[in-house]
C-alpha cells in the first residue's frame, strides 16, 4: 500500500504531538516508521527518493547498423529490464521506443542516464530517457 | 507498448523542440515570525529561514528535471510581503532587509526573490509608507530582490495617493539604475487585484492567508501552442479552441506533475498551477507569434484583442480540467521585452500602448515590460497606472504596470537587460496631461462589482 504525502503528514503531525515534552527527530521518525509498517505502508516512500519504476527512452538519428545492438548491451550491462520495444524507419530516419524496468539495476535513473549519454554519441544518435509518470500524465486522464 | 508511439514523440517534440519548459517553480516561505525589536536580529532571523527552507530547492528541483527530461527555467522564492511582519521598521532598517533578501537568495543560488512588497489598495500604514519610499535604494542596491505593490482592489477601490507614490517610486529607481538601462524598474510591479499565491516573479509574493510553507508551479509553453496552431491548418475557431484547449491540458499535466515531485523531495506541501502562458524571449517562445497564427497580419491589428481573449479562455478551459489546484495568476501574459513577436510589432509601429491596453482587459497581468522615454512625467505614469488599475478594478482581475521610464532614452531607442527580461524599444506615450485628474488625489471608491453580498 503507498500512503499519499498528505497522510503521512497527518501521522508525522500525530506522532509530534504523542511524544510531547520527550520530541526528538529521531523518535519522531522511529514512531513515523512503526505506524506506517503498521498501516501496511511502504515506509520508503518517506524518504522521497523515486529513483524505482520504470522509464521511457527513447532514440532516434540516421540509420545505421548497431544502435539496437549499442543500446541495449550498455542496459544489459547496467541490469535494466527492457519491457517493451518498438522500432520504426522513417526513410534513414531511425526511431526506437523502449519501456524500461530499472529496479533491478544498482545504478538509479541519473547515472544510467549519463551512461547513455555516452552511448548516444558514440552511435551519431539521440537518446532521452524520462520517467514514465510524465507520459501516463499527459497523455492518460 | 502501454503509450503510442505518437504519444511518446509528441511529448519529446514539445520538450527538445518546441521549447516547453515548466516556467518557474517558486516556494514560497512566511516571514512572518521573523520580527525582532533588534534589527541585526531581525536580519539574522530573515536569512537563517530562507536557508533553512531554501538551501536545497535548486539542486532538487535539477533532480526532477533530469528524472522526466523537462527543464525548469526558473527556480525562485517568495516572501511574505515585507511591509507585514516588519511594519515598525524605518526606510534605512526596510534597505537592510533588501540586503540581507539579496544575500540569502545568492546563498541559495536563485536569480529573484521577491516579495519586497506592500498592499495599501486602501490606506497605508507607516511602515508601509517607510517601505515604499525605501524601493528605489532597495533595488538599486541589489540584485535579485524583485518588489510589488498593490494600490487597487475590486474591493476597497483605488488608491490614487499611492499611485502617485508609486509614480514617483519608478521614476526614481530608473535614474537609480540609470547605468544599467533602467533596469530596476523592471524588478518593481505596480498591481489591482494582486493574487497571494502567484509565482511568477517580480510580481510574486507570499500572501498572508497562505501556510508556513509552500510550493507553487508556472507552467509555459507559447511555443508548443504555436506549432500545435501552424499544424491545424486553417480551421474554424471553434476547432481551433479545441487545439489550444487540448494542447494547454497536457502542458498543465505535466506542470502539475513536475510541482507535485519537487514539493515532495523538499517535503513540503504542494500550492497551485499557475496556468499562465508565459513567453520567452526565445524565438517561437511568443504569444505575439501565436496571434500571427491565428490570423492576424500583426500584433496591433483589428482583431488582436478577440484573438487574444480566446486564447486566454481556451487556456483556462484547459487549465482547470488537468489540474485540481489552478491559481496564481492563470492567463496569459503579454509582456513586451520578454516576446519577440510583441518587440517586432512596436518596432514596425503596429502595436500602440493604446492597443496593448486594449489587451489587457481580456488577459492576465496588464501592462508588461513596457519602456516609454526617460522624460515621461510622474504624473502621466499615475495616469496609466490608474487606468490599467481600472480595468482590474472594474473587472474584477489582476492587472499590473511595470514600466520602465528609461532614463535618458527616448523613442526608437532600446533597452536591453538579456536573459529572461529580453529587451524592449522605447514606446510613445501620449503627452497630453493627467495631472489634473491623478493630482486630486484620495481614492476611487470601490466599484459596484464589489458589493457582491
Amino acid at each position: 500500500m503507498k500512503l499519499t504525502e498528505d497522510e503521512i503528514r497527518k501521522i508525522t503531525f500525530e506522532a509530534i504531538s504523542e511524544l510531547g515534552d520527550q520530541i526528538t527527530p529521531e523518535a519522531v521518525k522511529e514512531l513515523v516508521r512503526k505506524r506506517v509498517e503498521a498501516m501496511g505502508g511502504d515506509y520508503k516512500f518517506q524518504k522521497g527518493e523515486v529513483s524505482s519504476g520504470r522509464v521511457i527512452l527513447t532514440s532516434f538519428g540516421l540509420n545505421h547498423p548497431g544502435i539496437v545492438a549499442g543500446v541495449t548491451k550498455a542496459l544489459g550491462d547496467a541490469n535494466c529490464d527492457i519491457q517493451d520495444l518498438s522500432q520504426k524507419l522513417l526513410g534513414d530516419f531511425f526511431t526506437m521506443i523502449m519501456v524500461i524496468d530499472i529496479t533491478s539495476s544498482q545504478k538509479d535513473l541519473k547515472e544510467i542516464q549519463e551512461e547513455m549519454n555516452k552511448v548516444a554519441e558514440s552511435l551519431r544518435v539521440k537518446i532521452y530517457l524520462q520517467h514514465e509518470d510524465v507520459f501516463r500524465f499527459m497523455h492518460r486522464i | 507498448m502501454p503509450y503510442e508511439f505518437e504519444e511518446i514523440l509528441e511529448t519529446i517534440r514539445m520538450t527538445e523542440i518546441e521549447h516547453f519548459d515548466i516556467r518557474t517553480v517558486t516556494m514560497g516561505i512566511s516571514l512572518r515570525d521573523c520580527h525582532d525589536r533588534n534589527i541585526e536580529v531581525t536580519k539574522q532571523k530573515i536569512y537563517d529561514k530562507i536557508i533553512r527552507y531554501g538551501s536545497q530547492h535548486v539542486k532538487l528541483a535539477k533532480e526532477v528535471e533530469a528524472q522526466y527530461g523537462i527543464s525548469i527555467a526558473n527556480k525562485r522564492v517568495s516572501v511574505t510581503p515585507i511591509s507585514i511582519p516588519f511594519d515598525a521598521c524605518n526606510m534605512e532598517e526596510f534597505i537592510e532587509i533588501a540586503k540581507t533578501l539579496d544575500k540569502a537568495a545568492e546563498e541559495i543560488g536563485i536569480d529573484y526573490i521577491a516579495g519586497y512588497s506592500a498592499l495599501v489598495q486602501k490606506g497605508m500604514t507607516n511602515g508601509e509608507r517607510e517601505l515604499i519610499k525605501s524601493i528605489p535604494y532597495a533595488l538599486s542596491q541589489t540584485k535579485r530582490v524583485c518588489s510589488s505593490v498593490n494600490i487597487g482592489s475590486t474591493k476597497a477601490g483605488i488608491n490614487m495617493d499611492a499611485v502617485n507614490m508609486m509614480s514617483e517610486v519608478i521614476k526614481l529607481t530608473a535614474e537609480k539604475t540609470k547605468d544599467h538601462d533602467s533596469i530596476g524598474c523592471a524588478k518593481l510591479v505596480v498591481f489591482a487585484n494582486a493574487v497571494e499565491d502567484n509565482p511568477f516573479v517580480a510580481g510574486a509574493f507570499h500572501g498572508v492567508s497562505e501556510p508556513e510553507i509552500v510550493l507553487n508551479v508556472g507552467i509555459s509553453g507559447p511555443g508548443v501552442v504555436l506549432e500545435a496552431i501552424k499544424e491545424a491548418g486553417h480551421v474554424d475557431l471553434q476547432q481551433l479552441s479545441e487545439v489550444i484547449k487540448r494542447t494547454i491540458f497536457k502542458i498543465t499535466r505535466a506542470g502539475e506533475l513536475i510541482g507535485r515531485k519537487v514539493a515532495e523531495k523538499n517535503g513540503i506541501p504542494f500550492g497551485i498551477v499557475d496556468i499562465s502562458l508565459a513567453p520567452t524571449p526565445a524565438e517561437g517562445d511568443s504569444i505575439g507569434d501565436i496571434l500571427i497564427a491565428m490570423g492576424v497580419e500583426d500584433v496591433g491589428a483589428p482583431g488582436t484583442t478577440a484573438a487574444l481573449a480566446m486564447l486566454n479562455d481556451s487556456v483556462k478551459k484547459a487549465g482547470l480540467m488537468a489540474s485540481s489546484s489552478v491559481g496564481g495568476m492563470s492567463g496569459a501574459f503579454i509582456p513586451v521585452s520578454e516576446d519577440m513577436g510583441m518587440i517586432r510589432a512596436v518596432q514596425a509601429g503596429n502595436l500602440s500602448l493604446e492597443k496593448l491596453e486594449a489587451m489587457t482587459a481580456v488577459c492576465s497581468v496588464g501592462l508588461d515590460m513596457i519602456a516609454v522615454p526617460g522624460d515621461t512625467t510622474a504624473t502621466t505614469i499615475a495616469g496609466i497606472i490608474a487606468d490599467e488599475a481600472a480595468i482590474g478594478i472594474i473587472n474584477d482581475k489582476t492587472t499590473a504596470v511595470r514600466i520602465i521610464p528609461a532614463y535618458g532614452k527616448k523613442v526608437g531607442d532600446m533597452v536591453d537587460y538579456g536573459g529572461l527580461l529580453g529587451k524592449a524599444p522605447i514606446m510613445n506615450v501620449r503627452t497630453i496631461s493627467s495631472a489634473g485628474f491623478v493630482g486630486r488625489g484620495g481614492r476611487i471608491p470601490a466599484p459596484m462589482r464589489s458589493l457582491t453580498n
